[in-house]
């Protein structure tokens, strides 16, 4: 019978084992669906299978291919799944990419399905689009070929189809909003921005909206060659010979082009870099103009131009070129002012790294170009200085090291860069907790080998540190008889963090008991209105239960509330700070964080006061800056309250002095 | 024989080591520990009761032919006979444990909750009988008649039940015989069926004791290959908890305190195979012969000509061992062990749907379902025409079935290597493996749950044969 399987006999074989399917008794599907899957997987490895799969999915529904399994009912599935799905090794990809086919089909009319129209469908797929760019795209490295399994492989025709199928021209505007609220935020590690660019800048082939054209020209041209001459030498030396023959004015020119682009999207061309570069040794007076900073920033640099030149050499390569708007934002935040930065930096530039350190910055910048790893730290540090709200957590669960980073950029950055030194000098830094001094390097645990690597340099040199003396700060407190991140969180941060501390659970029983004091007590300490007009000088360390679309509870979180204010349309808003870097996500109940737009500055997002608190769950105040907490209105309480109960509240119990009984 | 009670064994009495009944207009108690030995009934606060022996006065088991009206009960979950009850237009209920309501319940399937693996863990075999009358009082309540056992686990639930239905508690005690390799063993020795030697264990001294006769008589003295034994739990399906003993060394390194009391049998020599037997009125409607190739990895259905040459012997054996154990209705699964000189060794006999997907096999080469079969032959209704009309001929397959069980030899699975000679084998016929969402793997019992399975089909035995032999080193799961 000799039986090597060919496509012929491939799709015999699943057409029996489809046709089976379709005629077994609902309750007794799954006897026959894995054999289905096996005999689908099949064809999953050519092209033409994955259409002849196509063609019978509006079969699959009747048949029960998706029968009691979480794929049954299309109108449920989420668009943000699918990714995860299709990568899995086993069946759970191959139903997800059949699935996929089957929503493929109803966009299609092929099929038509009760809950499902066309065009939700359609829309449907457009968004599984928008998120799978790089299944659409695939990486053409030799790394990312080899890494790859079956299942990228077998997604990636599945998107070849669909794209096929459909058109590209729906995803742009998505991916256009997706890069603009992501750049917003100005984040120092840019890379998952530089990498939808590059993607988008593919759909420039295709028939793409010609708003969305524009804007992905723009970006593009923002980390690439944005100007007419950096077009024409495209190559870094060639430029640079270039510049050399160039007048004041024309420098000037090329200058205000790159500095206005960076200043628009936060992203910064190598061009740039080198242009930067050129211009610090032979035009120094022209800084100024392709940093476009403002009058501050000119200030600044006109004060310390021997450092700023010292640094530019130092730190800013094409390889750290987004270092370069970290300097501009520094310089305009008057960092260079605080007495110990200056011989901080200059400590930095030849400190003695441990060779771990060492190694994991200089892996962070694979194309290193002959950089040391003192010129990457430097660079991460004046990134850091520069855009306090830009350090990100990345994949790991450390947001209160990245908090730590944060608030000492803003208000200790000399005691940052002492740390920095500690910890990438001597592998060690220490602090001091109820008398006791804590050395890191003596802590076991912590998240240094498991640490995710995608981090700014800054991170990659403290985190592991900070979060193993974090973890030791609350064990050694943990058996109290109140939330360990009272003590904690002052001892950590700093004397800036205030004394006071409250939070929504009572900390024996676990239960929600006085659900209006604190929201009264967060009223009459943080709302202008009911505080005595008390201003928040220093970011407030704050805990929060991060929902989802649909309110409920997936966990708790630690942000910073930066300061608290009208916004433009004069509503109180509470500006915060978000160390995962994507901070506009949708926390349901229409509670919908903002980055941009009520009068944000950059690296904040927003919500208004209620809507805020209805997450909060533990704060820090002062007590002598408390103002009436009867003054509230039972109405605005009860509002909140309610929010609450009906999203991360209904995983606990409430009882005792709540509003709502 | 007449005897005043004695203070223990009114206190037994009173205990749920006996249980009421009523019989034939006799109302009495039950011994549940020593079943076959005596019944007693209450005279005046006097405890009656004789020695009823094994053979003696028992009678032949014959179930009253009733017409069946009310469904079936299944016991145990399996969806192929719950698909093959649905295909015969038999109505049925399912008796499956509380975790699989809510799927019965979505397919409006009549269920009835019974959590085995609980009533297994805490009440003794010899007692399901009178722990079941909950469960027969809901099944009453569907108006079942019937009860199927599916699994190993629920074969004397069944019995309980179809003792309860019949008001015959010999039917229960029936169904212990194959709960207990002992027993089945000297029952079938009774019936004149070759067996090994073979002891009760009770501990690792019965067991040195044991090893050391069986030697003696081989004369196998110090240094010399011994004789191997085998230990075997008395009520576990399959491998699980067999242990192979070599050496007295075995003794105290392969058993600890678990594995008493056991089984303790000396070792048969031989082609192993397994006979899927349909019996309908205490004949043989159908003889499935399976070859075990790999022991616990891989068989094939119908075996190598050579073991297909003594079908009509094994046809034998299989008629003389129901006949041992008085079966009229339903499918056995015995084990013989085919000596070279041409003995049939008698291994042991399970009372249920044969493991190691066997049904399949027989379905790809014999063109039936035998999970049909099996409803069919546990139903006294059939009738003889429906039976020949539906059955085969046994002598007739077409081609040659395998299946390779497949167990993971990693702690921690990293993905699968299906290699590309097995799928271009002419042999392979479909196989279903993914990598499983569970990456870790569970220690090993016996030969315990395989995690995939490896099909084989072909008009020539030896193309799938050979691969069921070498694919078993083969490692899918790495």
């Amino acid at each position: 019978m000799g039986m090597r399987i060919t496509d012929q006999k491939k799709r015999e074989r699943f057409e029996q084992a489809l046709d089976l399917l379709d005629q077994a008794q609902p309750f007794v599907k799954q006897l026959y669906q894995n054999n289905f899957f096996q005999e689908a997987s099949r064809l999953m490895n050519t092209m033409d299978g994955i259409r002849t799969l196509f063609r019978y999915a509006d079969r699959f529904d009747k048949a029960g291919v998706f029968e009691n399994g979480p794929w049954e009912d299309p109108s449920k599935l989420q668009p943000n799944l699918v990714n995860g799905s299709l990568r899995v090794d086993g069946v759970e990809s191959v139903v997800a990419l059949l699935s996929e086919l089957r929503m493929l089909s109803i966009a299609q009319g092929n099929y038509k399905h009760e809950k499902v129209s066309r065009q939700t469908a359609k829309d449907y797929l457009h968004e599984v689009m928008a998120l799978n760019l790089d299944f659409i795209f695939p990486e053409e490295t030799e790394e990312a070929r080899l890494e790859q399994g079956k299942e990228t492989e077998r997604a990636q025709r599945l998107f070849k189809l669909i794209v096929d199928e459909l058109s590209l021209k729906a995803i742009s505007e998505t991916l256009v909003e997706e890069i603009e609220r992501l750049s917003v935020q100005r984040p120092i590690m840019v890379n998952r921005i530089v990498l939808m660019i590059r993607k988008a800048a593919q759909l420039l082939h295709t028939d793409v909206e010609e708003k969305s054209r524009k804007k992905i020209e723009r970006y593009h041209a923002a980390i690439s060659k944005l100007t007419p001459l950096s077009e024409q030498h495209s190559d870094f030396k060639d430029y640079r010979e270039r510049l050399k023959q160039l007048s004041e004015k024309e420098l000037k020119k090329e200058a205000d082009a790159f500095a206005e682009s960076m200043r628009e999207t936060g992203l910064v061309s190598s061009y740039h870099v080198i242009l930067v570069r050129y211009l610090n040794r032979s035009q120094p007076d022209l800084l100024p103009a392709a940093l476009a900073v403002n009058d501050k920033g000119k200030a600044n640099l006109k004060e310390h131009s021997d450092l700023v030149q010292k640094l530019i050499k130092v730190a800013i390569h094409p390889p750290t070129r987004q270092s370069l708007y970290g300097l501009a934002r520094m310089l305009e935040r008057g960092v260079l002012s605080h007495h110990p930065v200056i011989p901080g930096l200059r400590r930095l530039v030849e400190l003695d790294l441990q060779p771990d350190v060492k190694q994991s910055l200089l892996d962070a910048f694979p194309e290193t170009d002959g950089l040391t790893a003192n010129d990457i730290l430097t660079a991460g540090v004046i990134s850091v200085l520069g855009q306090p709200l830009g350090i990100g957590q990345g994949l790991n669960p450390t947001c209160q090291s990245a908090r730590a980073l944060s608030l000492w950029s803003i208000h200790a950055p000399g005691y940052l860069l002492e740390l920095t030194a500690r910890g990438a000098r001597d592998g060690d830094i220490d602090m001091r907790f109820e008398g006791d001094e804590i050395h890191s390097q003596h802590l076991p645990g912590g998240l240094a080998p498991e640490l995710h690597k995608e981090l700014d340099p800054v991170s990659l040199v403290l985190v592991p540190h900070l979060d193993r003396i974090y973890a030791e700060m609350v064990r050694r407190v943990q058996y109290r008889p109140d939330d360990p991140h009272k003590w904690v969180n002052p001892a950590f941060y700093g004397d800036w963090i205030p004394r006071g501390f409250t939070k929504v659970f009572n900390h024996l029983t676990g239960n929600v008991t006085d659900y209006s004091g604190f929201v009264r007590l967060f009223y009459a300490t943080h709302h202008p209105e009911y505080n005595e007009g008390y201003e928040l000088i220093y970011p407030n360390p704050v805990g929060i239960c991060i929902t989802t679309v649909y309110g409920k509870l997936l966990g708790f979180h630690a942000i910073s509330i930066q300061r608290i204010a009208k916004d433009p349309q004069g509503e109180y808003r509470v500006y915060f700070y978000n160390p995962n870097n994507d901070s506009s996500q949708n926390w349901g109940q229409d509670i919908k964080p903002a980055v941009h737009g009520h009068g944000e500055y950059e690296g904040e997002s927003s919500l208004p006061f209620h809507e805020f608190i209805s997450r909060l769950y533990a704060f820090h105040y002062n007590p002598y800056e408390q103002g009436d907490a009867f003054a509230v209105q039972d109405e605005t309480v009860e509002k909140i309250e309610r929010l609450a109960r009906e999203s991360w509240g209904q995983e606990y119990n409430w009882v005792g002095k709540n509003i709502l009984g | 024989m007449r005897n005043r009670p004695s203070d223990r064994f009114f206190r037994l009495c009173l205990t749920k080591d006996f249980f009421r009944f009523e019989l034939a207009g006799m109302n009495g108690l039950l011994c549940t520990s020593c079943p076959f030995l005596l019944i007693t009934r209450i005279h005046n606060g006097d405890v009656i009761f004789r020695v009823q022996v094994n053979g003696g006065t028992e009678k032949p088991m014959r179930v009253k032919e009733k017409k069946a009206k009310g469904p079936t009960a299944l016991i145990g979950w399996s969806l192929p006979i719950m698909e093959a009850a649905d295909r015969l237009n038999m109505p049925f209920v399912v008796v499956g444990p509380p975790s699989c309501e809510d799927y019965a319940k979505k397919y409006d399937l009549p269920f009835v909750g019974w959590d085995f693996d609980r009533w297994n863990k805490e009440v003794p075999m010899a007692q399901r009988y009178q722990q079941s009358e909950e469960l027969y009082n809901q099944l009453k309540e569907h108006k079942t008649e019937l009860a199927v056992p599916l699994f190993e686990e629920t074969v004397e639930w069944a019995g309980a039940l179809n003792a309860r239905f019949r008001e015959d508690p010999r039917i229960f005690y029936h169904s212990l015989l194959f709960r207990h390799k002992a027993r089945m063993k000297r029952r079938a020795q009774i019936g004149g069926l070759k067996v090994g030697v073979f002891e009760e264990g009770n501990n690792k001294d019965e067991v040195k004791e044991f090893f050391k006769r069986i030697n003696d008589v081989h004369m196998k003295l110090k240094d010399d290959e011994f004789e191997p034994i085998h230990i075997k739990p008395f009520d576990r399906a399959g491998a699980a908890g067999h242990r192979l003993i070599r050496s007295e060394n075995d003794i105290e390194e392969k058993l600890n305190d678990n594995n008493f009391p056991c089984l303790m049998e000396s070792h048969l020599d031989g082609v192993e195979v397994s006979c899927e037997v349909f019996i309908h009125k205490g004949k043989i409607k159908f003889l499935n012969i399976t070859e075990y190739v790999v022991f616990g990895y891989s068989m094939m259905a119908p075996p190598s000509p050579e073991i297909e040459k003594k079908r009509p012997q094994i046809r034998e054996a299989c008629q003389q061992l129901i006949d041992a154990f008085n079966i009229e209705y339903g499918v056995i699964h015995p084990e013989f062990f085919l000596a070279e000189d041409g003995r049939i060794n008698f291994g042991e006999v399970a009372y249920r749907v044969a493991g190691g997907h066997i049904y399949e096999l027989m379905q790809r080469t014999y063109d039936f379902n035998p999970f049909e079969g099996h409803l069919l032959c546990c139903d006294p209704n059939t009738t003889e025409e429906e039976l020949d009309d539906f059955f085969p001929d046994e002598t007739k397959p077409n081609g040659h079935a395998g299946s390779l069980l497949v167990y993971p030899r990693v702690k921690y699975i990293q993905g699968l290597n299906i290699p590309e000679e097995l799928e271009e084998h002419p042999g392979f016929d479909r196989h279903n493996m993914f990598t499983p969402i569970e990456r870790k793997t569970p220690d090993r019992e016996g030969y315990g749950n395989h995690h995939g399975t490896v099909f084989f089909y072909h008009q020539d035995c030896e193309q799938v044969k050979q691969p069921l032999r070498d694919f078993v080193e083969h490692d899918f799961y790495v």
